[in-house]
């Protein structure tokens, strides 16, 4: 019943904001729109007979009365972004080298971001409908990493998604400044669903990090389904971090789809570190000789909390590499899913692709389901995957505890060492002393670095 | 005062019995050897000593400084001065030499009411005593044990024992996988802690070590029992005739 309502609430946005576009109906990204629309109605809401959503039970996320960001929040007072402790928290974190992107329900507000335009190479934009239009980039970038046909939340996004920003960054333009799109859902006056959507265009030889974090306020029920598209050209190096470590009541589906060409490199950093519900699907599609894809990822659960990571690298073509870790450490009544796919195309010789999974359940009632997928199709590659789940090592416990460490400090010492091996990859120093310290305070451990 | 005092120990696992009526005493300035063949009991007696919960006492007493040393946590048994050299040290990854140490270090400080270390202080101390067991500064920043060799693990464990000075050592098989320069190496280091005040359980299979880590009494261990005691001389005894006149004797007096 609910899923019928929910999607009767698709239909009356999608409508609403059509209604509302004023000649824009007819342009390029509305094009999109509607075969997003088509693609959601075709797909409908998955239920976990879906292989794709075996673990991930949304139904219960689509019960609430939604609005969308599009109706607007008339008479309530402006967000005071400094109260909004988790994205206080990441901003202090990266400091004064922050090039701060606010995006409050989809929509980027230039107003409260960094004043970025004497930056060299770097281009901020909200997307909208004129800008698709106009721009044969964004136009021909748009939704070429993200298709509604493959994923229902895609079509979604796609189909209700009337915001946005465009980040580019100048061909051979090094940004050293870290590129945080901070999504902020203003929950205060109802349940609240939005679908933000992120070009970032890396130009050859191009390079810069972009941070995303999400951030809802208020007590209503939130829903938030982001899109982010990469495009790597060639030579360029895209490293992208995302922060999961919302308040326990809001929930995310999100998409990451990242196209990679020659000699260009995307490295993604995902830490799922709070929040209520989080779905992620990151896809990496290497398409030209070494291109190269990084794909890490931490998950620190407690609680009730539910993390699922849906990765996807698609070697297309020869000579591309690929590496992914993920870990995730599991405590109380929560719940990690990991779902990793390696595509290894019939052409794609000399293909190297390494995947890694390793799960520690601390609780006796967490729960992890963890599936690699290795479909390789050519025969001259090397490629590798290793899966574990287990409790952690009580000789080694012991071993600390015989060198007069306390047993509860030992577990606590050895599950963020466990967790720090992904947070070490992460450049930035402020920001990964921050994400160290907050596993740290999650797990009662002392923070250091190895 | 004595510091171990073991009167009748039992102790065994999933209901076997290993241990069947330990006695040994050690007092200050005493370096004491137990050895015995593979499957006696030597490593069980070590860790029923540091506290490893897989073995069930069922009967007997242990007093360590005066204390119930059964009735402790085994990070207790650490921080009142008992150190166990492992047979088979752990590796933990992901947990550097020096974190491990800087933690081990500070909780002992603080069971004696000291504040912590400052980092420099404690980084020469580390330095310092590194040189004991000649062990290069670069194994700090890797994972505690992880890749180290079956050498470098065993300098590695004497080398938490300087750190730690503890009042007694028991060093199971310190001597087990090194080579020959590699034992005057570990023996050195061991014998720079010896003084009037604590006490070394030299646990070994072999007379060899013996030559460096010179006991003042050698005990057999053999199926549970300690069937003989002697002065270091028992240990040349043993080298020459093996363990069996030992065993034949036991089972005579059995
Ligand atoms: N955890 C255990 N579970 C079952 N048997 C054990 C265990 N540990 C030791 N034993 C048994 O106890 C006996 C003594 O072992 P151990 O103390 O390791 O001897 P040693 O160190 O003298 O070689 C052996 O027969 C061994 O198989
Ligand atoms: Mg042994």
């Amino acid at each position: 019943m609910s899923m019928e309502r929910f999607r009767e609430f698709v239909d009356a946005s999608f409508f609403d904001l059509e209604r509302r576009l004023n000649g824009a109906g007819s342009g390029p990204w509305h094009q999109l729109r509607r075969a997003g629309h088509q693609a959601f109605l075709t797909q409908g809401v998955p239920t976990t007979r879906h292989e794709e959503w075996k673990y991930t039970n949304v139904l219960p996320l689509l019960g609430l009365t939604y609005q969308t960001a599009s109706a607007g929040s008339s008479g309530v007072a402006p967000l005071n972004l400094a109260a909004i402790h988790s994205l206080d928290t990441y901003r202090s974190a990266m400091g004064s080298d922050e090039v701060f992107l606010c995006l409050i329900d989809g929509q980027y507000l230039p107003s409260l971001s960094t004043e970025h335009h004497q930056i060299q190479g770097l281009s901020v934009e909200p997307l909208t409908d004129q800008l698709v239009a106009n721009d044969n980039d964004v136009r021909t970038a748009l939704a070429s990493a993200a298709a509604s046909e493959g994923h229902p939340f895609v079509a979604l996004n796609t189909a209700l998604a009337s915001h946005g920003v465009v980040i580019r960054i100048a061909r051979g333009a090094t940004i050293e400044r870290p590129i945080h799109v901070a999504m902020i859902t203003d929950a205060r006056s109802s349940d609240r669903l939005q679908t933000p959507r992120v070009l970032v265009l890396a130009e050859e030889s191009a390079a810069a990090t972009i941070v995303e974090s999400y951030h809802t306020v208020g007590s209503n029920g939130s829903l938030i389904i982001p899109v982010t598209e990469i495009v790597a050209h060639r030579q360029a190096n895209v490293r992208r971090v995302t922060i999961h470590d919302d308040v326990d009541h809001a929930r995310l589906i999100g998409y990451t789809g990242a196209r990679v060409h020659g000699d260009a490199q995307v490295s993604s950093h995902v830490f799922c570190l709070g929040g209520g519900f989080v779905r992620n699907d990151l896809a990496i599609a290497l398409l030209e000789p070494n291109a190269q894809g990084f794909l890490d990822g931490v998950s620190v659960l407690a609680g009730e909390e539910y993390a699922d990571n849906h990765t996807v690298v698609d070697h297309t073509v020869p000579h591309c590499h690929s590496e992914e870790l993920y870990k995730g450490v599991y405590d109380g009544r929560s719940v990690g899913v990991f779902n990793g796919k390696i595509y290894v195309r019939p052409q794609a010789q000399k293909t190297t692709a390494y995947q890694s999974n390793h799960s520690l359940l601390i609780s006796e009632r967490a729960q992890v389901n963890a599936k690699p997928q290795l479909e390789i199709w050519a025969d001259d590659v090397k490629c590798s995957h290793g899966a574990t789940t287990g409790q952690l090592d009580e000789e080694a416990v012991f071993y600390l505890q015989a060198r007069g460490i306390g047993k509860a400090e030992a577990r606590a010492l050895m599950t963020y060492a466990f967790a720090a091996e992904v947070v070490e990859r992460l450049p930035h120093e402020g920001l990964r002393t921050a994400i160290e310290h907050r596993i740290a305070r999650k797990l009662h451990a002392e923070p250091f670095t190895v | 005062m004595s510091l171990l005092k073991i009167n009748g120990l039992k102790a065994g696992v999933e209901g076997k019995e290993i241990l069947k009526g330990i006695d040994l005493t050690v007092n200050p300035g005493e370096v004491h050897a137990i050895m015995g063949p593979n499957g006696s009991g030597k490593s069980t007696l070590a860790s029923v000593l540091a506290g490893r919960e897989d073995f069930e006492v069922s009967g007997g007493s242990v007093e360590f400084l005066g204390q119930d040393l059964l009735e402790m946590s085994p990070e207790d048994r650490s921080r009142a001065g008992l150190f166990l050299a492992f047979q088979y040290p752990i590796e933990i990854p992901g947990v550097s030499t020096a974190n491990f140490l800087k933690t081990a270090v500070n909780e002992h400080r603080k069971a004696r009411g000291e504040e912590p270390l400052e980092p420099a202080a404690f980084l020469a101390l580390m330095r310092e005593r590194m040189k004991l067991v000649e062990m290069d500064p670069s194994f700090l920043q890797r994972s505690l044990n992880e890749g180290f060799s079956g050498g470098e693990k065993k300098r590695n464990e004497i080398f938490q024992m300087a750190m730690l000075e503890p009042k007694l050592a028991v060093l199971d098989e310190t001597d087990s996988g090194l080579d020959i320069d590699a034992l005057r190496i570990v023996a050195n280091g061991v014998n720079a802690q010896r003084s009037a005040d604590n006490g070394i359980v030299v646990i070994t299979h072999y007379q060899r070590l013996l030559n460096y880590i010179v006991p003042d009494h050698v005990h057999v261990l053999w199926n549970g029992r300690i069937v003989r005691s002697g002065g270091k001389d028992l240990a040349l005894e043993l080298e020459a005739k093996g363990y069996d006149w030992i065993k034949a004797e036991a089972q005579v007096e059995a």
